[in-house]
């Protein structure tokens, strides 16, 4: 059987794809930008003395790492709503779920920069009077922020893959786009290889960002 | 007349099951050159890092100017990181590996103590920091990163660093144990000069030689105590424990023969 092409249907479609472009980076980001803030503190939280503090920083990073996102989404869709007295919206549960999983995996990016950081360091800061704020904030975080971007760069590129998970519970980004124009116009080949090109487009400059972060600091 | 700047009551450290410092007193007094030799792992190390707090000790007195470092409660006297944070700033410490902050310059290094911790306003911080990048002799340094420098530099930067707190006393621990032997001199120079300007210095150091003509008084430690103390030429010229013997000799083992034709 011979395939006859017809991406006319996907391009007919833009506003659909549009659409799901933009719900796909506006996941991606929030969950990006609060993963990162909140990662910060629970990374830090690992480090604290208090066992009240790093004990459930510990918990929270190794259950969010060890659970598949998939699975997390669901439940903040599926199961969330029945023990908790709010409502919640495919987005909100897609970032929630997003979200604390970036946050686990920020907060072990964070872990792993600050303490590639020799003690030496902290103690320099130490010694000459600083606080524990000020040892972080101007000794150890300009350092250690350097040797994490590679990471973090990484850490984008799965995320922004990830938001894809999100078409589970019909929240409409790219993938769940696509899988709408494929069952109306029944062109699953060209509405997937459109969406796949669209991440690809995405996803790829962090990518190669991430090469050249890379090669430089091997340098 | 002699004013305490720095002392220290049955001070002890352990680390879980070791125990490093196994009381300790001490008196350092302004303007005097102390240092404290022994073997590795006579607790030499750990007693300096107990002085200035980086390592918290597990029981004893620290006293800064008199003043008793830390509250006392039962007994027990309680150091919480909120009252050390101050005393660190006015205790100068010279470690090792120099410790310098990579991601900055010579003269960012050196600016980092008065800027952050003391809150000078630029001016001052920053001809502060050239002043002391003179006293130690690389002023011409001061832009380059620390990467770029020797090892004497670096620790010579490191010495302005402290400096430029002003501190009450200096703690240089090791001060030329990483460097290349050919480098150890420039750095012994600046704290000699330190010491002669009557700075209050407290070495641990195996530079023997050093000691002996540099510092007024000198400690043995052995095993977590101070087992011999006394002026350079009795510890290390007439030493009566045997273990300040035994070490001294192991450190003076392999010694080069004067040249024939010299007298």
């Amino acid at each position: 059987m011979e395939h006859v092409w017809d991406f006319q249907t996907v391009f007919a479609s833009w506003s659909l794809l549009s659409q799901g472009l933009f719900n796909t980076l506006k996941l991606g980001l929030l969950t990006l930008i609060t993963g990162l803030f909140f990662g910060f503190f629970v990374g830090l939280g690992r480090y604290s003395r208090s066992s009240w503090v790093n004990f459930p920083a510990g918990v929270f990073v190794e259950v969010f790492r060890n659970t598949p996102a998939l699975v997390q989404i669901m439940w903040f869709y599926f199961a969330f709503p029945i023990i908790s007295p709010f409502d919640i919206d495919t987005f909100a549960a897609a970032a929630l779920g997003l979200g604390l999983n970036t946050t686990a995996f920020c907060a072990e990016i964070f872990r792993g920069g600050i303490q590639s950081i020799h003690r030496g360091q902290w103690e320099a800061g130490k010694a000459l009077g600083m606080t524990y704020r000020e040892q972080v904030l101007r000794i150890i975080l300009p350092q250690a922020v350097v040797r994490m971007i590679p990471a973090f760069m990484n850490r984008v590129v799965e995320l922004m893959k990830m938001t894809s998970l999100a078409s589970v519970i019909a929240f409409g980004e790219l993938m769940h786009q696509a899988k709408t124009i494929s069952t109306y116009h029944f062109n699953p080949i060209e509405s997937y290889t459109v969406a796949a090109l669209l991440f690809f487009l995405v996803i790829s400059p962090f990518a190669f960002l991430v090469y050249h972060l890379e090669n430089r600091f091997r340098k | 007349m002699s004013l305490e700047i720095l002392s220290c009551r049955n001070l002890k450290k352990q680390f879980v099951e070791n125990q490093v410092l196994r009381g300790i007193d001490l008196q350092i007094n302004k303007g005097e050159s102390l240092a404290i030799i022994g073997a590795s792992g006579s607790g030499k190390s750990t007693l300096l890092r107990c002085l200035n707090f980086l390592e918290i000790p597990s029981s004893g007195e620290v006293s800064l100017r008199g003043e008793l470092i830390g509250s006392r409660q039962n007994g027990q006297v309680l150091y919480q990181e909120r009252d050390l944070i101050p005393i660190r700033a006015k205790i100068g410490m010279v470690f090792q590996h120099f410790n310098l902050f990579p991601h900055m310059t010579v003269l960012q290094n050196v600016m980092e103590g008065p800027r952050t911790v003391l809150k000078l306003p630029k001016s001052e911080y920053e001809s502060r920091a050239i002043s002391y990048l003179e006293k130690v002799g690389i002023p011409e340094k001061r832009n380059a990163y620390p990467s770029e420098l020797s090892g004497g530099q670096q620790q010579r930067v490191a010495i302005a660093r402290a400096l430029a707190m002003e501190p009450e006393i200096m703690l240089f621990d090791e001060a030329t144990s990483a460097l290349d032997p050919e480098l150890v001199g420039e750095v012994l120079d600046v704290i000699l000069k330190l010491m002669q300007e009557g700075l209050t210095c407290v070495l641990v150091t195996h530079e023997l030689g050093f000691a002996y003509s540099a510092a007024q008084r000198v400690l043995f430690m052995h095993n977590g105590v101070v087992l011999e103390e006394g002026s350079a030429y009795d510890v290390l010229v007439e030493p009566q424990q045997p273990r300040t013997i035994e070490f001294l000799r192991g450190h003076s083992r392999f010694q080069l023969p004067s040249p024939k034709n010299s007298q």
